[in-house]
């Protein structure tokens, strides 16, 4: 192969990395103590500029119904203090990095009305516009709202891709359930093939250490385990949220006992630019 | 002493013929859709296509990883060069190279719907690659079944250029069958270690990339393929056609549920289904990715593709070609299921979700779209 200088590099790099390449060897995934103590992660995401303009979207299906709503761009949310919303923050876990779930979690998300991730279509858009979901523990009920019937569409990479007709209430079929059936590393983009100016984001996970951030940009991960974790910031419109401090917008923190408080992270307008 | 020219010409024939004439073996071609050559880097393409060469082999000789049902026997009747005699075997009365000598040209080497001759074709060719095929009998989420694929070798896609195989044998369809859910299932084998070497950086020595690559990629996609079967859609009988013009018949129903708001057929297909909805650029699953944002955005985007964007065009069903078929089972499946990787949703019932139209309702659908085309 023409670029077998690369693969050396590759291999040497992969070597120091996981330390313990030797032939046939089974490396077992990276075994700690379970953690007994728990910390919070909070913190506050800032647009460090004057919030943009959300671009109105073009409503050119079932006008005489969605044609009345302002219907504008969400993926750049700033609100009123600067505060940038809609960021998602988890824990990043991998074959080898899990993470330990504090059993109040487990109980807490075990719970009936804890059991749900809603998804509305209402007044022609989806809402919420970013969503979670602990896909062990908890189901995605889709629901329209709506005079019109609606469309929900996703493809989550290596799981069974939907595509859901929802009828006007009350008819059978205006509500529908999902069950996600592995977790992605990014959140997964959802369309409605009827409206096209109509999106949204679901995040399954296999835990339930994520937070989205508020209109005013804070945030709070609770119970997480205490020791090293390793976070993913992940914004709609650029991606991962690449700061010259999060290198693929990924940061680590030992986690304390208590509050751990990131602190107010101020992002500069042109993190946001398109290439 | 001049030594004599046939003497020199022996000896450089006797030299080229020593050194051989033997091809490299083809390879597998990287799934780079969407992505940008630099991104990958070489280092990682190589580490991906190793991992993948570990578990299901190279085009010439196809491997099953224990765990995975797929039939070698199949696979190895299907891969490979084509055979020198005239029907396709080898000196050794074994066939080889079906799918090299039948679909090669369109589908590509990979499967990846870019042969020689895709870039010519509207529609492009299928890229197996992402698991997703369009004409399918089973509900909205699953894989075809080995049926669905097997009737789309048999009747081809009309008004595509993909021909029917009808006179192919049983057994060399069947290999054929094989051999694309072994390219689609290493497709998405393939899309999951771009994922995770590409995206999430995660530096894996080989044997852990192709145990990753086993487990979370290959496995769960061939056990989608497996549970298809179980998810086929039985129509009901078939109501009776007769007496079209009458209000109550099968046909007046199925105009009226066309146009009611619920199914939203005249979205897309327009009010009297001659494939002129309310104007949208519409794509399917495989060029909606190259669309950008503005005009000038989608020429940008147009690099990290190999073929350019295409658009998808609303069926008009006055011209009575339909790429699934036109039986009506087959229209009864398009509306039931719809058609996967494309924005037309699947309408009747399936796990989890009532639908907008009931089995019945289906059918009525099916004979008004059948009466569009044979009123002309």
């Amino acid at each position: 192969m023409a670029h077998k200088w690369n693969r050396r590099q590759f291999v040497t790099r992969t070597a120091s990395a996981t330390g313990a390449l030797a032939a046939g060897l089974h490396v077992p995934a990276v075994v700690k103590a379970a953690a007994s103590e728990w910390g919070d992660l909070v913190g506050r995401l800032i647009y460090d500029g004057k919030a943009p303009e959300r671009k109105k979207l073009k409503v050119d299906k079932d006008v005489e119904c969605c044609g009345k709503f302002d219907i504008r761009d969400e993926s750049l949310m700033v609100g009123e203090d600067g505060g940038l919303g809609n960021v998602y923050i988890y824990v990043r876990t991998s074959r080898r990095k899990k993470v330990d779930i504090c059993p109040e979690l487990e109980t807490e998300y075990s719970k009936k009305e804890n059991g749900r991730v809603m998804l509305d279509n209402r007044d022609c858009i989806f809402i919420p516009h970013s969503m979670k979901i602990w896909y062990e523990k908890q189901e995605y009920y889709i629901v329209n709202s709506d005079p019109v019937a609606q469309n929900v569409a996703f493809s989550p990479l290596g799981d069974v891709p939907a595509n859901i007709i929802l009828p006007v209430k009350p008819k059978p079929g205006f509500e529908a359930t999902w069950h996600f059936k592995r977790k992605q590393s990014i959140p997964v983009p959802i369309a409605c093939n009827y409206h096209p100016w109509e999106s949204a984001h679901i995040l399954p996970l296999d835990h339930p250490y994520c937070a989205i951030t508020a209109m005013d940009g804070t945030f709070s991960i609770p119970k997480l385990p205490t020791g090293e974790l390793e976070f993913q910031v992940w914004q709609e419109r650029i991606g991962y949220l690449k700061t010259p401090d999060w290198s693929r917008g990924r940061f680590k923190m030992t986690i304390k006992p208590g509050t751990n408080d990131l602190g107010t992270i101020k992002l500069n307008p042109s993190l946001f630019e398109k290439s | 002493m001049a030594i004599r020219l046939t003497a020199w010409a022996a000896v450089l024939v006797g030299l080229l013929l020593s050194a051989g004439c033997d091809m490299p073996s083809p390879q597998f071609r990287l799934n780079t859709e969407g992505r940008a050559p630099e991104e990958i880097g070489p280092a990682r393409a190589d580490a991906i296509t190793e991992a993948l060469e570990k578990l299901l082999g190279t085009p010439d000789e196809p491997n099953v990883p224990e765990g995975v049902p797929l039939k070698i026997g199949q696979l190895r009747a299907a891969a490979g060069p084509v055979g020198s005699h005239s029907d396709g075997s080898d000196s050794d009365g074994s066939r080889t190279g079906l799918y090299r000598r039948h679909c090669v040209r369109c589908h590509g080497l990979s499967g990846d719907g870019a042969g020689p001759a895709a870039a010519m074709l509207n529609p492009y060719p299928r890229d197996f690659r992402r698991g997703i095929f369009k004409y399918t009998s089973t509900n909205a989420g699953a894989k075809p079944s080995r049926k669905d694929i097997k009737r789309t070798l048999l009747k081809g896609v009309p008004g595509t250029a993909m021909p029917s195989f009808v006179r192919l044998s049983q057994n060399d369809l069947d290999a054929l069958v094989e051999y694309v859910k072994y390219l689609s299932i290493r497709g998405e084998a393939e899309l999951y270690l771009l994922r995770l070497v590409v995206d999430e950086d995660e530096y894996l020595p080989l044997h852990e990339l192709a145990a990753a690559a086993l487990e979370e990629g290959l496995l769960p996609a061939a056990a989608l393929w497996e549970s298809a079967r179980s998810a086929v859609v039985t129509p009901p009988p078939e109501p009776p056609t007769d007496a079209p013009q009458s209000p109550a018949s099968s046909v007046a129903k199925g105009r009226e549920l066309y146009a009611q708001k619920d199914a939203q057929c005249v979205k897309c297909h327009g009010p009297n289904g001659e494939g002129d909805g309310e104007d949208a650029e519409l794509y399917d699953d495989w060029n909606k990715p190259k669309e950008g944002v503005t005009p000038e955005q989608t020429a940008k985007l147009a690099r990290l593709f190999t073929l350019p964007i295409q658009q998808l065009r609303p069926r008009n069903f006055h011209q009575g070609t339909y790429r699934g078929g036109d039986e009506p089972v087959d229209l009864y499946w398009r509306i039931h299921v719809g058609i996967k990787g494309t924005p037309m949703p699947a309408a009747g019932p399936a796990p989890g979700a009532a639908g907008v139209l009931a089995p019945e309702e289906i059918w009525h659908m099916v004979h008004y779209l059948q009466s569009l085309s044979q009123a002309e």
